[in-house]
């Protein structure tokens, strides 16, 4: 029985990693450029669709920037102008306007960096 | 009770059906080994060992799971460092309902990383000579910049600045200046309040200041002279994104002193600073900006404010109109900004402020000034280095249009030529080389030549 049980446990925890590795892998449903400057990200809105896996490719046009979602648990440095580019990846599960912001301090108007992604 | 107990029956059963379905050996075996084939996959340095037994390949599986899990967990905890708690405002907060996947990008490669400081900053430091002078070295600038977020809707931002290195009290030396201190209150991307010292957002350098950010040694001669700079009141207002590129901020803040206006500097020393300032007859100033377009940035403001606080009986207006635009297009990049200045009853202002003072100021009822700036990025993109080729021509006219009685001094109807070279070994150091070609109207006054030298950084 208990050769069982962990047997259950490990196929279940096993398929799990497959699955996570399977979103990384697989291609995304939708790629999105977005450039960061000081002090707007552009496009500053973003719409989805729910459910797709959605990949946000982050370069900057100055200095480095942060590209952070409150509460989501994504938050990235964009390198700065010519040293390449951040990419995210996540899934849109559900509908709603979620907000983006720059989370590495860029100047004056640091605070109003900022963006949203609508999901529909 | 009862829940549990049927719980308790429904757990069994299906451990029954679970047991009884994969008792067969050979079956368990086989799912065994497609486990461990599937583990190799995941982690190529698993070896399965099938002569040993079903105990020990499972013992061998579960911590090779173990330490892939572990360091999955590691991984992630790099990739989104310390998010601070959801805020009370959850409607635009995301939970899970954005699932991050995955992290990648150059960043992560970069072996000569920055370390980053808890504050930001910027420095400036130059050597400036004019025509028939000597080499005068300063360290204009030593800024720090310090942002704090109460929660993800309440920020502060603040500046703290020394200027020319050296303060003492009762002597010409520099300055210690707050140039930046506010709350920002975030309600929607289209509305948003903020208080406390704004810098006035009027043209391109007074809230894009970082030595980085623009090519010369010394900032614009219109971003200077015909809108003041570095240019903050105290006050409040309301910022936001409208969407489709299209940014505002417009503020009430505390006016300008126009008994520090001139014939040389117009406007520009009438900047209260924060210091002494007047809300009695607040100034508004809105900027409306439009960057839909990647690479192109234009911008329109509009000041307007009675200046007359310190000079009893005498209550000048001051309108500012500006437009500004940036563009980069491959290695070019273009910018330029045409500013317009009017001041209400100007002819009673010199007459009163030559009373006051004895001396006539001679403020003109109309400053005008525009600057255009190409500039070429030398070296092709694929270098780690940047060099950019940049002239500006600027005309800048403190004395546009006198009140009746009053003639214009002609060495204050002014253009300049600046000309030089931007080296940056990183995007946030910059390394300046400038010569300034200066003419003026006037047949009488020789206005000089200069050579700057300068090295900016930002961190």
């Amino acid at each position: 029985m208990v050769v069982l049980m962990r047997l259950l446990l490990t196929f279940v925890a096993a398929w799990g990693l497959l699955q996570a590795q399977n979103d990384a892998e697989r291609k995304p449903d939708r790629v999105i450029s977005i450039s960061a400057e000081r002090f707007t990200f552009n496009p500053s809105k973003v719409t989805v669709k729910q459910g797709e896996l959605v990949e946000f490719v982050l370069t900057s046009e100055d200095t480095d920037h942060g590209f952070r979602v409150p509460g989501a648990g994504i938050d990235v440095a964009i390198p700065p102008l010519g040293r390449g580019e951040a990419r995210v990846r996540f899934i849109a599960r559900e509908k709603g306007k979620f907000v983006f912001e720059c989370s590495r301090p860029c100047g004056a108007g640091h605070n109003l960096m900022r963006g949203t992604i609508e999901v529909k | 009770m009862p829940v549990k107990r049927w719980a308790l029956v429904l757990f069994m059963v299906t451990l029954g059906l679970l047991t009884v379905h994969a008792q067969n050996p050979p079956d368990l075996e086989k799912r065994l080994a497609d486990l461990e084939r599937k583990m190799k996959q995941l982690d190529p340095a698993f070896v399965p060992a099938p002569e040993l037994t079903l105990i020990q390949r499972l013992d061998a599986l579960e911590a090779r799971l173990d330490q892939a899990l572990t360091a999955r967990t590691a991984v992630a905890a790099q990739a989104a460092p310390a998010t601070p708690p959801p805020s009370a405002f959850a409607p635009t907060q995301a939970g899970p309902a954005l699932q991050p996947v995955s992290v990648s990008g150059d960043f992560q490669k970069a072996a000569d990383s920055e370390t980053r400081l808890p504050v930001a900053g910027y420095m400036d430091f130059h050597v400036n000579k004019l025509s028939g002078d000597s080499f005068r070295p300063d360290f204009h600038r030593f800024v720090l910049l310090f942002g704090h977020s109460f929660s993800d809707r309440i920020k502060f931002w603040s500046e703290l600045e020394v200027e020319h290195s050296l303060v003492e009290g009762g002597e010409e030396s520099g300055e210690v200046a707050l140039e930046q201190a506010y709350l920002d209150f975030l309600i929607t991307p289209k509305f948003n309040l903020r208080a406390g010292m704004l810098l006035t957002p009027v043209g391109i350098i007074n809230e894009r200041h970082e030595p980085p950010a623009f090519n010369g040694v010394e900032r614009p001669f219109v971003e200077s002279i015909i809108i003041p700079t570095t240019w903050r009141e105290l006050g409040f207002g309301f910022t936001g994104d409208l969407g489709r590129g299209f940014r505002y901020r417009t503020y009430l803040t505390s006016a300008l002193d126009a008994s520090r206006f001139n014939a040389e500097f117009g406007i520009a020393e009438g900047k209260s600073s924060g210091f002494d300032a007047s809300m009695r007859n607040p100034a508004t100033v809105v900027r409306l900006e439009y960057a839909g377009v990647r690479r192109l940035a234009l911008g329109a403001s509009l000041y307007s404010g009675l200046a007359g606080y310190n000079t009893p009986g005498i209550n000048p207006r001051v309108t500012i109109a500006s437009f500004d635009g940036r563009y980069s297009y491959r290695r070019l990049d273009l910018r330029g900004l045409f500013a317009n200045t009017w001041v209400s009853a100007a002819g009673a202002l010199n007459q009163r402020l030559r009373q006051q003072t004895g001396v006539n100021p001679n403020v003109a009822s109309q400053m005008r000034g525009y600057y255009i700036e190409p500039a070429l990025h030398v070296l092709p993109r694929r270098f780690r280095h940047d060099v950019i080729a940049f002239a500006r021509f600027e005309r800048y006219n403190t004395q546009q249009a006198m009140p009746a009685g009053y003639l214009p001094l002609q060495q204050f109807n002014r253009s300049s030529w600046v000309t030089g070279l931007t080296y940056k070994p990183v995007p946030d150091i910059a390394v300046k080389f400038d010569y300034v070609f200066n003419r003026s109207q006037s047949r009488v006054v020789n206005s000089l030549n200069g050579v700057n030298l300068g090295i900016g950084w930002w961190f």
